[in-house]
């Protein structure tokens, strides 16, 4: 009886241990789950930020510090003239670029290309969306560094790829334009319930836009590899030609940045260091009374259109007044004002490229040319009669040698740019229009380049220390990792 | 009581007839003549014992007439005394200020002979530290160059700024490296928290609610064999802290603590006073409104030298051209701090307790920044049977900090601001001169990443609140005299409520919008531990061991909003901002646990314990949360087994340790997850996916140590000396790698990589004067420590943990060198290591190179106590050797000209030591100072001049106390009185960086003591305190 008891007892006691060793694992499983974040979502949620995250990156750091002042839109003051004055010495800013433009537009399509491609939510005509906003997000990427990961980039957490290997730029261009024509013809017969609606950014889910946009793109993407592959270049212009283009304002890639502090030019003006409008860009506009000039330039103090003279050393900058230059215009630098990516203005101007050094066709060039001018100042809602009589002066007529068209379509293209004004670096390093002089004068800083735009961002030493193999294959194939080095489609 | 005495005395005569027979008797204190309760009392050679009960009484039965009876008790000596023909032995026990030879408390409050130990154990007393003296802040600070091993660091961040506190060095790359805080055996919040080169405030040090007051001893577990107890939770060391219990006073007794001190600059930046405003030798040029152009460089302090003469001051008016003095010295007042503490305790028979209230109000040097804290504590005990006893501990404390500085690059940072400030611009100026006719913030420079001081000081705001409530009870159940069952569980819950705002009307800040935040953080730390111990004799061996489990709950939530774009002018509430942003968070984590230990003791002369510990925890994935802990300590007093104890050499002891402890991780680091966007513009849906990518097979770090020591004592404890040379290694370290950004993803978390450690620690204990009048004693010790990193995750070179952007400057991790290596750009040299020079006679760039560590060769303290008569002094002295540090407030200073050493080459500029790089001689040609500094600085970012020395010998602590002598205060209810004085902080004998400190940083993390960026002054603070018992 005794043992009956003490077995019972035993047994009674392993009981209440195994009961509590599991509710106490139970304890644990139940607070494993981050209740701050989901593990399951929509693509549509990731698709959103993708897409903006594109837009919003035309203000980021590459762009203000160093894009827009390369290409002579503006100058920054205190330490981030150093990069108007071509220094190099910039690795943690190299790499923050990179790391956002991977982790801005790639990360989170790179997730929507993998859910719209397998098991219940595979989707085409979402994917083929998704395609366009990736091929869009890595052309920006190799026009900043040349050669990156392409084919294996953003791929570290869907398929646990955290050394991904380079591809050469000719590869990831031929690539683009393929994938592109691609999502070109899946979008062209698709049925928008399929795509995202309520839940696109860029034209309410209107996808003969869409196409557009794919389109226009492929033909930036086309004449950027007019020196490097010229064969390619005329397939691919032929091609966009007889598909849709964007042709008005409407048909814009355009967001208003609705969030948190608004359009990053509205900060960068309003903050430090200073930004103030470049003293090219204000003689140009002034000098062919275009009536863009209070859209993108605001007066100073005195009223005045002043601008500021870039690469200035920092004893001429010293003695400068740079405080009492212009600022952006109102127009491109309020907290609500548009970012664009492509735009209907740009495709003309494209076109009448194309046109001139394709077709050898003047006449549609310059009719092109027009119409991209025109395009543009609709674009910035210049009056009618402003339109009128700018389109009638001898700014808006094509003339003289080729070189001499080129040059016209070369710097209205770099004035309907603004503000996307990394496009309009890449613009002129492809084209050399406008052209951007060396700088000889004892007043302006030569730099690490003796004087010429740099032609592109470099590799930083943390990509080099974390990606060391295949950075080093990229230099190898590229040449040396300088702001100087051209990329592949540069061939000015 | 008295009749129970004379009972005992009436048994005892009456049994010894017998050969064998009964003792009976009292244990008091010399000190106060009180009975001491839990005295232990064995016969010498046998397993027989006893402890004295409440009242200090004692009966031991079946001793024999030859048997020596051995009365211990922790901080007194140990007496033996011969039976003989006595029946009552009255005993008499005298405090014992040796160190060795004494009780301490080990893991999970085990209270044990520190004899016994196979580690390193250091306790300190309140008494030892003067802690209810001096009364830091945060009572860590007390311990700075007490303890071997440990290293106590408080930045310059303002009152109630956070130390950096280190045992034997850093052993994880992204860990905190703090070691886990016990109060009366339940573990709490320990964190501290600090700024960023960018700027920020410390936010404080969850030890600063720690009331000096109510702190009776603080234990420190260095290593891992001492603290494998706590599992995955020990890894960083352990400091147990035990708080004051009621005493045996007769009824109640009631105690008051009064101190007050001021503080003022002990150390501020050498500024030159030749040369003010302006660049090239020149004056700024005259804008239009009549106004110097005060963009740099013309706001920096390379202008004409000056002499008195006329020019246009930054405000546009005449003024003569004269150097200010030191500014910091009419910016920053004097800072003071009142605290009052008034105690009753009392004990019954059965029950005893403590109940204090202390108020403290401290003002810091930083005008506006202020302290307000009142602690309450309430500790007691019953006993409500013979074998049944509570213990319980309740504390809440109120703590409220008004403008914690901004420090660092911050824009309100005052210190850099006035360090930068040209020499001519008179303080009053600036302060008369903050704001324009519009409203905006006005300055002497025109660079809006600076505030104007006075501007910030008025117009710049942070408050924070916290609450905090501590309860713990304790349940212990003796069923016999082998079995005992405890039971605790505590809580630690603080409320935090943090508010800032900055108004409108500078550049430096929100754009010049205006700025507002507020955020309220709730959090716990809830434990429960139930112990069973069993004790057993047999053949000359006593065993104990115990089994226990443990259930930890860690929970947070806060909530958070911010604006800018203010509506109306000084107004803060969230509705008058036109851009709001707002986020919650929480988040929990459980570990339960289950461990058992074994002591084992033969012969009283080797000691043998072992540990075993099982955590599970849910920040670990979920089919892998499993991990076992173990430690094997020996202790062998050789002295005793070769029976060679003598009055001169009276402790021989060696021990030896081996534990693997481990540590586990944040929640949620185990599972990819989509975060949901805040975004009250948009109608559609916008998700995002962190940088961070998770590991799902995330293990524990794990962390290997072994450790030998030997103590040795001579002269009965006269001369008296530990040592200890220990080794860990951890490996599986939990760090986010940083991984190529072409991946997508930033960081991967990942465990990779080893780190070792290794260090010698001694303490030597000196009493070279013992007498009745007069006594000496010395304590000495000594920390020699190395971290090495041995391995990163494959293929990853480098990590970084710190480091100051604008600088080019990081603190590192990399395999093969020492954690914590600073690494910057050196001058371009040739193969010889000179200095190549340009045609211009300036420096070039070179290449990034190891400027050494932030690890001290070795560090340590030295405390002197003499008495005589009523009078104590208590001196401690503090230092270390080695070690470097960044300063980039030295580099801003030469850069902006206002540091006295950019005084070098004003006329004719400098030659700079080196060769021409095209022709190889010496070079020859000057260079501009300004130039040289600009060049060095900005330009080029090259850190060499600024890498400093970071040895220093700091007179840390004075302290005179009178105590009045009985005679005098025999007639009033006073049974005690002292008075004290005392300072803190006082000077350096020795400081290698000259006019900065080098404890000086901004931030209390592992590598707080790297990077030096404008700090506030250091300051010293000198003070009275009084204590009366009643």
């Amino acid at each position: 009886m005794k043992n009956i008891q003490n077995k019972l007892k035993r047994i009674s006691v392993i009981m209440v241990l195994l009961t509590v060793l599991s509710s106490c694992q139970n304890l644990l499983d139940d607070i494993y789950d981050n209740p701050n974040a989901v593990t399951e979502i929509d693509d549509a949620a990731l698709f959103t930020n993708a897409t903006r995250n594109l837009l919003i990156q035309t203000t980021d750091i590459g762009v203000y510090r160093f894009a827009g002042q390369y290409a002579h839109y503006f100058v920054a003051g205190s330490t981030v003239r150093k990069h108007d004055q071509y220094l190099d010495n910039f690795d943690d800013e190299y790499n923050e670029v990179m790391r956002n433009m991977y982790g801005g537009v790639i990360r989170h399509i790179e997730d929507v290309l993998q859910i719209t491609s397998t098991g219940d939510t595979k989707n085409d005509v979402r994917h083929a969306m998704a395609d366009v906003i990736a091929v869009m997000g890595y052309a920006v990427i190799t026009d900043a560094y040349g050669d990156i990961p392409y084919t294996e980039g953003g791929k570290g957490k869907s398929e646990d790829i955290l050394t991904p290997k380079y591809d050469s730029q000719q590869f990831i261009y031929t690539d683009m334009m393929s994938r592109l024509a691609n999502d070109i013809n899946i979008l062209k017969n698709a049925d928008p319930k399929d795509a995202y609606p309520r839940s696109e950014p860029l034209f309410d889910n209107d996808l003969s836009k869409w196409v557009k946009l794919a389109n226009s793109f492929r033909l930036r993407l086309a004449m950027r590899v007019r020196n490097a592959d010229n064969t390619l270049s005329r397939k691919v212009v032929s091609e966009c030609l007889s598909e849709p283009l964007m042709e008005n304002p409407s048909d814009d890639a355009s967001m208003i940045q609705t969030e948190g502090n608004g359009n990053n030019w509205y900060s960068y003006k309003t903050g430090f260091p200073e930004i103030k409008v470049s003293e090219k860009m204000i003689d140009q506009l002034s000098n062919t009374s275009d009536p863009r000039l209070p859209v993108f330039v605001s007066k100073n103090a005195e009223g005045k259109y002043l601008g500021q003279l870039n690469g200035l050393n920092d004893v001429a900058f010293g003695a400068s007044q740079f405080g009492k230059k212009s600022n952006m215009g109102d127009a491109i630098s309020s907290k609500d004002s548009e970012l664009y990516v492509m735009t209907a203005a740009e495709t003309w101007l494209l076109r009448a490229e194309a046109s001139l050094a394709y077709d050898g066709d003047a006449v549609k060039a310059n009719e092109y040319y027009r119409k991209g001018i025109e395009t543009s100042l609709k674009q910035w809602d210049v009056e009618d009669a402003d339109i009128v009589s700018f389109l009638a002066s001898p700014t808006a007529e094509l003339t003289g040698t080729q070189n001499q068209m080129e040059e016209q379509i070369g710097t209205q293209m770099w004035i309907a740019l603004t503000p996307d004004y990394f496009e309009g670096w890449s613009y002129i390093r492809r084209t050399g229009y406008p052209v951007i002089a060396e700088r000889t004068d004892d007043n302006l800083e030569r730099g690490v380049t003796n004087g010429l735009m740099p032609t592109r961002f470099l590799y930083s030493t943390h990509e080099q220390s974390t990606n060391g193999t295949n950075v080093d294959e990229a230099i190898q194939r590229q040449g040396a990792n300088k702001i100087d080095t051209p990329v592949w489609w540069d061939k000015n | 009581m008295n009749k129970l005495l004379i009972l005992w005395i009436v048994i005892g005569f009456s049994i010894t007839a017998y050969s064998q027979k009964t003792v009976t008797g009292q244990v008091l204190s010399k000190d106060d003549n009180m009975p001491i309760p839990d005295v232990g009392i064995q016969v010498k050679g046998t397993d027989q014992g006893i402890t004295t009960d409440f009242d200090g009484n004692y009966l031991l039965k079946n001793v024999n007439d030859d048997a020596i009876l051995v009365f211990s008790y922790m901080g007194f000596k140990t007496q033996e005394i011969p039976v003989g023909d006595q029946d009552v032995i009255n005993v008499v026990l005298e405090t014992d200020n040796n160190t060795l030879d004494e009780v301490v408390v080990t893991a999970l409050n085990i209270q044990r002979d520190k004899a016994s130990l196979g580690y390193s154990v250091a306790q300190i007393t309140s008494k030892d530290a003067n802690l209810d003296i001096v009364k830091e802040n945060n009572v860590v600070n007390s311990l700075t160059g007490r303890v071997s091993g440990l290293q106590v660091t408080q930045a310059n961040t303002g009152v109630d700024g956070s130390s950096r506190v280190l045992l034997r060095g850093v052993t994880t790359i992204s860990g905190s490296n703090r070691p886990l805080v016990v109060i009366d055996g339940i573990p709490v919040s320990g964190g501290g928290s600090g700024a960023t080169a960018w700027g920020g405030t410390d936010g404080g040090d969850a030890l600063s609610d720690i009331n000096p007051d109510d702190v009776e001893s603080i234990s420190v577990l260095k290593g891992a064999g001492a603290s494998a107890a706590y599992g995955s939770l020990g890894m960083n060391g352990v400091i147990i802290i035990t708080t004051k219990s009621g005493a045996k006073k007769g009824g109640i007794g009631i105690s008051l603590s009064s101190s007050f001190n001021v503080q003022d600059i002990m150390l501020s930046p050498d500024l030159q006073n030749e040369y003010g405003t302006g660049a090239f030798d020149q004056f700024a040029p005259i804008g239009d409104d009549g106004r110097p152009v005060l963009d740099y460089p013309f706001a920096w302090s390379w202008g004409p030298k000056m002499e008195g003469q006329e020019y246009t001051n930054w405000l546009g008016n005449q003024d003569t051209f004269t150097a200010q003095g030191n500014p910091y010295k009419d910016f920053y007042r004097m800072g003071n701090s009142i605290t009052n503490t008034v105690a009753f305790q009392g004990a019954s028979e059965k029950n005893s307790f403590r109940l204090s209230v202390t108020d403290q109000k401290s003002q810091g040097i930083v005008p506006n920044n202020d302290l307000n804290k009142q602690t309450y504590n309430l500790r007691a005990s019953s006993h409500l049977t013979e074998k049944f006893n509570l213990d319980g501990r309740v504390s809440y404390v109120r703590s409220n900090v008004k403008n914690r500085p901004e420090l660092a690059e911050g824009p309100s940072n005052t210190s850099l601001q006035l360090s930068l400030m040209p020499r001519d611009v008179r303080l009053i100026d600036v302060k008369n001169n903050t704001v324009d006719e519009f409203g905006n913030e006005m300055s002497y420079a025109n660079d809006p990443t600076f505030n104007n001081p006075y501007w910030a000081l008025d117009n710049v705001y942070n408050e924070d609140t916290k609450d905090r409530i501590q309860g713990m009870i304790s349940a212990n159940f003796d069923v016999s005299e082998n079995l005992n069952f405890n039971g605790k569980s505590g809580i630690d819950y603080i409320n935090r409520d943090g508010t800032y705002h900055a108004a409108r009307g500078s550049q430096a800040i929100a754009n010049g919008l205006g700025s507002y935040s507020n955020g309220i953080n709730k959090s716990y730390i809830w434990n429960s531990d139930v112990l069973g111990t069993y004790k057993m004799r047999f053949a000359g061996i006593n065993l104990n061991t115990s089994i226990g489990a443990n259930y930890r709950k860690e929970f947070g939530n806060s909530i958070y909003v911010s604006g800018r774009d203010s509506k109306t002018d000084d107004f803060y509430r969230i509705s008058n901002y036109k851009t709001t942003y707002s986020s919650d968070y929480s988040w929990q984590k459980a570990v339960y646990s289950f461990y058992a230990l074994a002591e084992i003791n033969y012969g009283g002369f080797l000691y043998f314990d072992a540990t075993i510990r099982n955590d599970n925890s849910s920040a670990l994935p979920k089919d892998n949360n499993s991990y076992w802990y173990h430690s094997e300590n020996a202790s062998l007093l050789f002295s005793k087994l070769f029976g060679i104890e003598s009055d001169v050499f009276n402790l021989g002891k060696i021990r030896g340790s081996y534990a693997t402890v481990g540590n586990d991780t944040g929640p949620y680091r185990t599972q990819p997850v989509y975060h949901v966007s805040q975004t009250p513009t948009l109608d559609y849906a916008v998700a995002s996916i962190s940088g961070s990518l998770p590991a799902t097979n995330l293990k524990p770090e794990r962390s290997t140590s072994w450790e030998a020591g030997i103590e040795l004592g001579f002269y009965n404890n006269r001369i008296s000396l530990d040592a200890t040379y220990y080794e860990t290694e951890t490996t599986n370290q939990i760090m986010a790698v940083p991984i190529s950004g072409t991946s997508g993803f930033t960081t991967k978390v990942v465990n990779a990589g080893s780190i070792s450690n290794k260090g010698i620690e001694a303490q030597l204990n000196l009493i070279p004067v013992e007498t009745d009048n007069f006594s000496w004693d010395m304590g000495i010790n000594y920390t020699q420590s190395t971290s090495k990193v041995n391995s990163l995750n494959e293929g990853l070179e480098s990590v970084i943990l710190g480091g100051i952007h604008n600088a080019g400057v990081t603190v590192e991790a990399r395999p093969g060198e020492e954690f914590g290596s600073i690494y910057g750009t050196d001058f371009k040299r040739d193969n010889f290591g000179t200095k190549l020079i340009t045609d211009s006679g300036d420096i070039m760039k070179g290449e990034i190179v190891n400027f050494g560590t932030m690890n001290p060769d070795f560090y340590g303290g030295i405390t002197n106590n003499f008495r005589y008569k009523n009078i104590s002094l208590r001196t401690l002295i503090s230092g270390q050797y080695g070690g470097v540090f960044y300063s980039y407030g030295r580099a801003y200073r030469m850069m902006f000209g206002t540091d006295q050493r950019s005084l070098e080459g004003r006329v004719g500029g400098i030659v700079i030591d080196g060769i021409n790089e095209h022709t190889g001689l010496a070079n020859e040609v000057p260079v501009p100072a300004m130039l040289k500094q600009f060049s060095e600085v900005f330009s080029n970012q090259i850190a060499t001049n600024m890498i400093l020395d970071a040895t220093h010998i700091r007179m840390k602590e004075i302290v005179l106390t009178y105590t009045f002598p009985k005679s005098i205060i025999q007639s009033s209810p006073i049974q005690s009185l002292s008075i004290s004085a005392v300072g803190t902080n006082l000077f350096f004998f020795y400081n290698a960086a000259g006019d900065i400190d080098p404890e000086a940083g901004f931030s209390s993390g592992p590598t707080g003591t790297a990077l030096e960026l404008g700090s506030l002054p250091s300051t010293r603070s000198f003070g009275l305190n009084l204590n009366i018992n009643f």
